[in-house]
């Protein structure tokens, strides 16, 4: 029979990652209706970095903010445009706790419903897009919160409405910003139909491998 | 409550918690073509897998037949071109726990979008399909015991399901049974069976 | 931690665990058009149902009017509806009593339309409570938003909503409709994780 201390460590554990699957879905809440500054503030003071897409990575929370307040915001006073949508679901949670309780790391798939320019980022006609790509993200527990320490998305398709993944499988994919450059360039641009999977972070639950 | 009653419910909520991530790691290494992992999530005495008409693979042989024969050609390098690509969201799964732990049931809902040669050219699909799985609990672990995913639709992007709501039909050639259950839209009004009773009235 | 707060802790888990459970399956009961069970899972206590601009529909008595013209009702083979529900969120109230949920739906349907079938996309958003009643938790209040409701030929852009569909034995109107491109914001139930405002 378990002792209360080992009770304890376990129920923990059950809370962690309920508490991570809550931040990253709340993330997407967030994300959607565009509350940029509320997104910076689910990331850890002492974050790593954040990269989307081909967007190149931005590093630490002064990167992080650069990201989505300068260049996906627009600027801090920029207002939303009129028409303006993407809804990036949050599914398929897989979070994995590290034994010290701290640090954890999260697989998820982002599907998208977006109307929005490809252009660039903020000019150009609303085009309706299906978009989809993969999170591998880590998270670290502070003062008893956990808060983003990373956000990895890698894009696997963003096609137009009327076309679809085989068809045209990527547009909008314009680069690296050189208005709101990032630290470094992207790790990991491999869209469809590349072939390229995206490692998973987990260890198979039977074999352990 | 005392300390063993408390281990119990603990028990029971991370049986939930590990068969969710059981279910949703399938997802990824499906995706992933990892089909050697997922072989090693059957349990070595699985049931069967049914996979929309493929039919019925009976057994761990018929896990090892359908994921890697089949659909890995046997562990050969890659042979399919990259632009061939499942993706396989897995949605909104309720588990359910037999009172004595070791067994549980998992309804799921999945929705896909895929590209895969059709006759002689390459298609893309929207599909939807509902998996009721059983789950076993072995040496401490929870592993797969049956497999079934009903297929509801496979339609072209161009079409859409109230057009066409089945591009085709998949009957591998090993299967040892027929499918037990391929229903898809529009033909039949059918829908896949519960495992669970209604949380309320219990029915 | 003392025994009586792991319990406490547990017991909230268990909490979120089963209204998860409780909203997915309103889904699928929705889904397969088991309409009966559907209203099972209301409390006698119902506040309100509001579905779209359907309006509102109060009490217990309200929930079976609003689902009970489609109890019973065979639906046609070409007929259906796929409203995925995901990404829930669910916080429990600090007395254990009563919850709030937010969830988005990505949909499938196929449905008549004036005189035709239709083949649509659909999207919405949840703002649900819940209430704990003698150990299990039943809806109170069901609010779903609609964000877009297009065909699939044109999609959410061209053509967001196909027509309003107000339901004439309603309550009350509507108190929240805004699809797509309103720009509404379907309030948060929960607070900011990290700065807690």
């Amino acid at each position: 029979m378990a002792t209360v201390e080992e009770l304890q460590k376990r129920i923990q554990r059950l809370e962690d990652i309920k508490q991570i699957e809550r931040l990253q879905r709340i993330y997407g809440y967030y994300r959607d209706y565009e509350e940029w500054d509320k997104v910076v503030d689910l990331f850890s003071d002492n974050a790593e970095s954040v990269e989307v897409a081909d967007h190149g990575v931005y590093k630490g929370k002064e990167g992080i903010r650069r990201y989505f307040i300068d260049l996906i915001k627009g600027g801090k006073d920029a207002k939303p445009r009129i028409g303006y949508m993407s809804i990036a679901m949050q599914i398929q949670g897989v979070v994995t706790v590290d034994p010290d309780g701290v640090n954890a790391k999260g697989r998820w798939y982002g599907f998208l419903a977006e109307a929005r320019p490809t252009l660039s980022l903020h000019e150009g006609e609303l085009r309706q897009l299906w978009a989809h790509g993969i999170y591998e993200n880590e998270y670290v527990k502070e003062n008893g919160k956990w808060l983003f320490k990373k956000l990895h998305f890698f894009l696997n398709f963003r096609t137009p409405y009327e076309d679809g993944w085989l068809k045209t499988p990527v547009v909008g994919h314009n680069g690296p910003s050189t208005e709101v450059p990032p630290d470094a360039p992207p790790t990991s641009f491999f869209p469809y139909p590349s072939g390229v999977h995206l490692p998973v972070h987990f260890k198979h639950p039977i074999t352990g491998k | 409550m005392n300390v063993e009653e408390l281990e119990k419910q603990v028990q029971l909520q991370e049986d939930i918690q590990e068969i969710e991530h059981l279910q949703r790691k399938y997802g990824y290494y499906f995706d992933n073509n990892m089909w050697a992992e997922i072989v090693d999530l059957f349990s070595d005495n699985a049931e069967s897998v049914e996979i929309v008409d493929h039919g019925v693979f009976y057994g761990k042989k018929g896990v090892r037949r359908i994921y890697w024969d089949m659909f890995s050609g046997g562990g050969q390098p890659r042979q399919s071109p990259p632009w061939m690509q499942f993706i396989v969201m897995q949605i909104g799964g309720v588990v359910d726990i037999s009172p004595d732990g070791t067994r549980a049931n998992g309804r799921w809902q999945t929705w896909l979008c895929e590209a895969k040669p059709y006759g002689a050219y390459p298609r893309q699909e929207w599909l939807h399909g509902y998996y009721e799985n059983k789950y076993v609990k072995e040496d401490g672990k929870w592993r797969f015991s049956l497999l079934h995913w009903n297929n509801t639709f496979c339609t072209p992007f161009e079409e859409g399901w109230l057009k066409m709501p089945l591009m085709g039909w998949m009957p591998l050639p090993d299967a040892e049974a027929p499918p037990t259950a391929f229903h898809p839209y529009p033909y039949f009004i059918y829908n896949v069976p519960y495992h669970y009773k209604h949380p309320i009235t219990g029915e | 931690m003392n025994l009586e707060e792991l319990e406490k802790q547990l017991t909230r888990l268990e909490d979120i665990q089963e209204i998860e459970n409780l909203q997915k399956m309103y889904g699928y009961y929705f889904d397969n058009a088991m309409y009966q069970k559907v209203i099972d899972l209301f409390s006698e206590n119902t506040e309100s149902v509001e579905v779209t601009d359907h309006g509102v529909f109060r009490g217990k008595e309200g929930v079976n009017r609003m689902y009970a013209g489609m109890v019973g009702m065979p639906r046609p083979g070409w007929m259906f509806f796929e409203v995925m529900q995901s990404q829930g969120v669910i916080d429990i109230a600090p007395d254990g009593k009563t919850a709030r949920g937010r969830w988005y739906t990505p949909s499938f349907e196929c449905r008549p339309f004036g005189g035709t079938k239709k083949q649509t996309w659909q999207f919405g958003v949840y703002d649900n409570e819940y209430i704990k009643e003698n150990g299990k938790w039943y809806f109170k209040k069901l609010h779903w938003n609609l964000t877009y409701w297009t065909s699939f030929e044109r999609g959410f852009l061209k053509v967001p909503k196909l027509s309003d569909t107000p339901f004439p034995h309603a309550d009350a109107p509507a108190t929240a409709y805004h699809p797509y491109p309103s720009g509404y914001h379907v309030p948060y139930p929960f607070k900011h994780p990290v700065t807690g405002k």
